[in-house]
């Protein structure tokens, strides 16, 4: 059934948080909908703040230590290559790779680990970081949960930006309008008139459809059809 | 019939050339489309436009899912805002994902008569200046991963060979997204299909960095970034890339 996935992911979410935002649940909804012993997301872009955005346990925060210090690890291949990046078994990989990652994370109880992109068309913001206590890969149902999954956390992480609540960004995903490309052309547009990236300028739009109590889609058609414009120059 | 679902006036589809030569040419034209490393917004784009030129539609867009089973427009033959927008709709109700969720093709459905079957669709599409919808699977083995969307202006029935012809483009599309890999499981696939849907977002807010700089209508913006990358070699997905993260300015691109 078309969407069903998300709509889990979405009421996991806000499941009894009045919508409030915390990237904690955004970091434990990551592990449980992927059934995964923890999990985490890494932020990589230049375009946001450098560092951690929320990890489940001290585990999952070594693994991101680890790669934020040696620059290598699966989420930063993840973030590199823009695909996911699958290690099921650190302990006996089918290629060598991380060789300065790969110990302290297996003496770190670290078994197999995944990392996937977390990306917006050309923004790309980081990755989300799962890992497991035992060797095994992901089934089929943890992988498109994963994918999902790594959807929803990069639209969350620049809607945070905005200083929305998780409750509006479901109750958009949900109507669809999110996903409507005039958001993005939109974005594309602000990032030109204001000369900033286009994740300042996605998290621009959303500030202003908060502030303005619009439909982000709304306010995007607008600036589509040059109705308005972010620097003032109306 | 408006001019931005009139088929291109230059197009082979403008002269009297039987549906077959055309056919033939097109799918020619495709398979040295599908050299190593092409981009597969561009080659689908291309596709969508051969689909209007060979069989005879005003429009043809075709539509991806996403692992989720939600669809989206990943190119179409007219980047006309109205046209997106009714291919964008169909992520809720419409032929499009009639077809996808039925796995058969939709065909010969006129839209006056079914305002109770897509409510929201229909009305927008008449007012468009649609008469009649048409989708066709593409399927890979028996999943359905998509559909091939067409609009006609006229509500007369689309030939049988028109159809054949339409399948057949699809099926394309269908090996062009997979990226001639043997998809050997359901988490290949899934992860081609988020990245074509991600690369076509890239795409939207490329357009929109071209259509303020060089003040363009999306359609116009689109067609300069194509331009620019089919005339230097370069993939249009890097092209995207490269203005959308300012790399490029928007006015190193051919004019």
């Amino acid at each position: 059934m078309s969407g069903e996935r998300r709509f889990r992911i979405l009421d996991a979410l806000v499941d009894g948080t009045n919508g409030e935002i915390t990237s904690v649940r955004l970091c434990d909804v990551c592990r449980t909908v992927t059934d995964m012993t923890g999990a985490g997301i890494m932020l990589m872009s230049g375009d946001l703040p450098l560092g951690s955005a929320c990890t489940t346990s001290d585990v999952s925060a070594l693994i991101e230590e680890l790669q934020y210090t040696l620059g290598e690890g699966p989420c930063v291949d993840a973030y590199r290559l823009d695909r996911p990046v699958l290690e099921p078994d650190l302990a006996h990989p089918s290629m060598p790779r991380w060789p300065a990652f790969t110990g302290p994370a297996l003496a770190g109880g670290v078994r197999a680990v995944f990392g996937f992109p977390l990306a917006v068309g050309a923004v790309r913001l980081g990755a989300l970081n799962l890992y497991a206590d035992r060797p095994g890969p992901l089934t089929d149902d943890q992988h498109a949960n994963a994918l999902v999954m790594a959807d929803i956390a990069a639209e969350a992480l620049l809607l945070m930006q905005a200083g929305g609540s998780l409750g509006e960004l479901a109750a958009e995903l949900e109507a669809g309008s999110n996903f409507g490309y005039v958001v993005h052309q939109a974005a594309g547009m602000v990032s030109a008139q204001l000369d900033v990236s286009v994740a300042q300028a996605l998290v621009r739009l959303r500030a202003h459809a908060f502030g303005n109590q619009r439909p982000i889609a709304e306010v995007a058609g607008d600036v589509v059809a040059r109705r308005l414009r972010f620097d003032g120059e109306n | 019939m408006r001019s931005d679902v009139q088929k291109g006036a230059s197009g082979p589809g403008s002269v009297d050339i039987p549906r077959e030569t055309l056919l033939a040419h097109t799918l020619v034209e495709l398979a040295d489309s599908l050299v190593a490393d092409f981009d597969v917004i561009d080659l689908l784009t291309l596709l969508a436009d051969r689909c209007v030129d060979v069989v005879d539609v005003a429009a043809a867009g075709l539509m991806l899912a996403s692992p989720d089973g939600e669809l989206r427009v990943l190119a179409s033959s007219s980047e006309a805002m109205r046209v997106l927008e009714l291919f964008e709709l169909q992520a809720d109700e419409g032929p499009c994902v009639d077809c996808y969720r039925s796995g058969e093709p939709i065909v010969n459905l006129k839209l006056a008569d079914h305002d109770t079957r897509w409510p929201r669709f229909s009305p927008r599409a008449i007012e468009g200046g649609f008469r009649s919808v048409h989708a066709l699977p593409m399927r890979l083995r028996g999943q359905t991963i998509g559909a091939l969307n067409m609009f006609r202006i006229d509500e007369g029935p689309m030939r049988e060979p028109d159809v054949v012809a339409a399948q057949a483009l699809a099926d394309v599309a269908t090996i062009a997204i997979l990226q001639h890999r043997a998809v050997r499981d359901a988490q290949i696939l899934n992860e081609q299909l988020t990245r074509a849907l991600n690369t076509r977002i890239a795409i939207e807010q490329a357009k929109g960095v071209v259509a303020e700089r060089a003040n363009l209508d999306m359609e116009h913006a689109f067609a300069r970034l194509r331009r620019h990358a089919r005339n230097h070699n370069l993939r249009l997905t890097d092209i995207a890339q490269a203005i959308s993260s300012k790399a490029m300015p928007v006015s190193a691109l051919d004019p």
